[in-house]
């Protein structure tokens, strides 16, 4: 089999259309609010929410409701109780994070464990392409729209309340809000990728591509640009590998993103050796 | 132009700032020394409205503000070291910051017109795509003061902005401040550097303990003896 047989012939099957549009709406979402979650240090939040989101996952299934508006109730709940605790009752943001986060997932645990079947849910865990219906896709691509067009339109204020959020306040920025509705992104970013890469593995999907661009990129624009890039080659190489080696989805795509990181680790220090001198010699040029 | 009565500013019932009175005029700047844990950067943080009065009140152009974190007037520039400059943000894109404008509303032509004049302002032109990373700390400091510089205030409160640069930025960022002031504006400076507070700033507040010790001409106030009370001895209560 040739190597464009190998990349068309699985989307000769409508379940797979439907995961690789799917796949591709979130690959472009997940990155970008990654950037974004990195940049503020959000990676615990966000791991916190991908198991926090077990409770609502689990009550829907108890009470029959749909699993992705359950997931998307309890991460907007985690998103704004955290907010809560950490900007009106001044909590620390690790333990605000933690208590909510871990509260949740054993509610979740236990929501599970009263389920008759509870395997059934290992494809929200892990993402599974076969149950990708079109309703998901079009509740993906909708989240995942919702999720771009936030970032894009905050992006001066996440700079201006990232880079320095004291000065930020002056200017007039609530800068409690604009976390606020950061953190209840990621919970939309988070539950876009429930159906193609899981709960548990949604996190990678959001973070390392991310942590790629933040080693390659030289500006905010290079490093969206770059964390969308090895986003969509997660996504698109990861669900084809796992279609072809019979590997389960989320787990794959999170090893693409994750062989990326590596990459760029090794490309980055040569490179980024090589870089510092050009600047230190622009630096003295300049001095001189 | 900005006055503070009786203000006091408390953390968690610790006093950080003893009520006090200050007065700002147009034109004038001042210099604010003493200790580390005087209460410099608390006195400056209250009168850019980001901590709250404990007690008393910041009067601006003669009207009370509990929390005026929204006038364009007062710029604030925390401690370089405040900032993020690990992250590669363009500098452009830092000094726009400083433009205040809607979330939903893009940065339009006078906002990128106003950012190029900040930055040639503090003599960085062309610099306007350069990452932060790159930059050395008296780069990222005039920076700082272009982001302040393009909200166009008539106040600038500066916390240790000299800390840790070398003479010749030490006199690039002075020239600034004294051509900010030359404008009919004021400057409001934390500073440890006592012979830049003597040569740059006309007026010294001295704060010993969160109460303010001394406050005149600079060259009276951080006298030989001046500067021994500032920093040898302990406040009255």
């Amino acid at each position: 089999m040739n190597w464009w047989a190998w990349v068309v012939e699985p989307l000769q099957y409508d379940f797979m259309k439907r995961a690789a549009i799917a796949t591709v709406a979130v690959c472009v979402a997940s990155p970008m609010c990654g950037v974004w979650a990195l940049s503020r240090r959000l990676v615990y939040f966000t791991d916190a929410m991908s198991h926090g989101i077990l409770a609502g996952i689990a009550g829907a299934a108890i009470v029959g409701g749909s699993l992705l508006l359950g997931g998307l109730l309890a991460a907007v709940t985690m998103a704004l109780f955290v907010s809560f605790l950490i900007v009106r009752a001044r909590a620390p943001e690790d333990g605000a994070i933690g208590v909510v986060g871990q509260g949740l997932f054993a509610l979740g645990v236990m929501g599970i464990s009263l389920q008759r079947e509870p395997r059934a849910l290992t494809h929200i865990l892990f993402g599974n392409p076969l149950t990708v219906s079109a309703t998901d896709v079009v509740v993906n691509t909708t989240l995942s729209a919702v999720v771009v067009v936030s970032i894009l339109t905050m992006q001066p204020v996440l700079l201006a309340t990232t880079f320095d959020p004291a000065h930020a306040r002056t200017v007039g920025i609530r800068v409690g809000l604009v976390d606020a509705t950061l953190m209840v992104t990621l919970s939309l970013t988070v539950v876009a990728a429930l159906a193609t890469v899981g709960a548990l593995m949604a996190i990678t999907l959001i973070i390392a591509p991310a942590v790629t661009a933040r080693m390659l990129g030289r500006s905010l624009h290079h490093m969206i640009a770059i964390s969308v890039g090895c986003g969509l080659v997660s996504g698109i190489a990861g669900l084809l590998i796992s279609y072809h080696a019979g590997l389960p989805t989320g787990p794959t795509v999170a090893l693409v993103a994750v062989a990326q990181v590596g990459l760029a680790a090794a490309w980055v220090r040569p490179a980024g050796a090589m870089r510092r001198t050009l600047v230190h010699d622009r630096n003295e040029q300049a001095r001189l | 132009m900005i006055e503070t009565r009786g203000l006091a500013v408390t953390y968690g019932g610790r006093c950080a700032l003893q009520p006090l009175d200050l007065r700002i005029p147009a034109g004038e700047s001042v210099a604010v020394v003493g200790r580390n844990g005087s209460g410099k950067s608390s006195l400056l943080r209250a009168l850019s409205g980001l901590e709250r009065a404990a007690r008393g009140e910041v009067i601006l152009h003669a009207r009370s503000c509990e929390h005026h974190r929204n006038s364009i007037e007062i710029a604030y520039i925390p401690q370089r070291s405040a900032a993020r400059w690990e992250l590669p943000f363009a500098v452009a894109d830092v000094v726009a910051a400083g433009v205040r404008r809607a979330w939903w509303r893009r940065r339009g032509p006078s906002d990128r017109a106003a950012v190029a004049a900040a930055l040639s302002a503090v003599g960085l032109d062309g610099m306007d795509t350069r990452p932060v990373t790159e930059l050395s700390g008296g780069q990222a400091q005039r920076v700082l003061i272009a982001r302040a510089l393009v909200q166009q205030p008539n106040l600038v409160i500066m916390d240790e902005p000299f800390a840790g640069l070398d003479t010749a930025t030490v006199q690039a960022v002075t020239e600034l401040l004294e051509s900010f002031v030359a404008d009919g504006n004021s400057v409001c400076c934390a500073l440890h550097e006592l012979d830049i507070a003597r040569s740059t700033f006309s007026r010294t507040v001295a704060l010993t303990d969160g109460l303010i010790v001394d406050d005149g001409p600079s060259s009276k106030v951080l006298d030989v003896a001046g500067v021994e009370r500032i920093f040898t001895t302990k406040a009255l209560a």
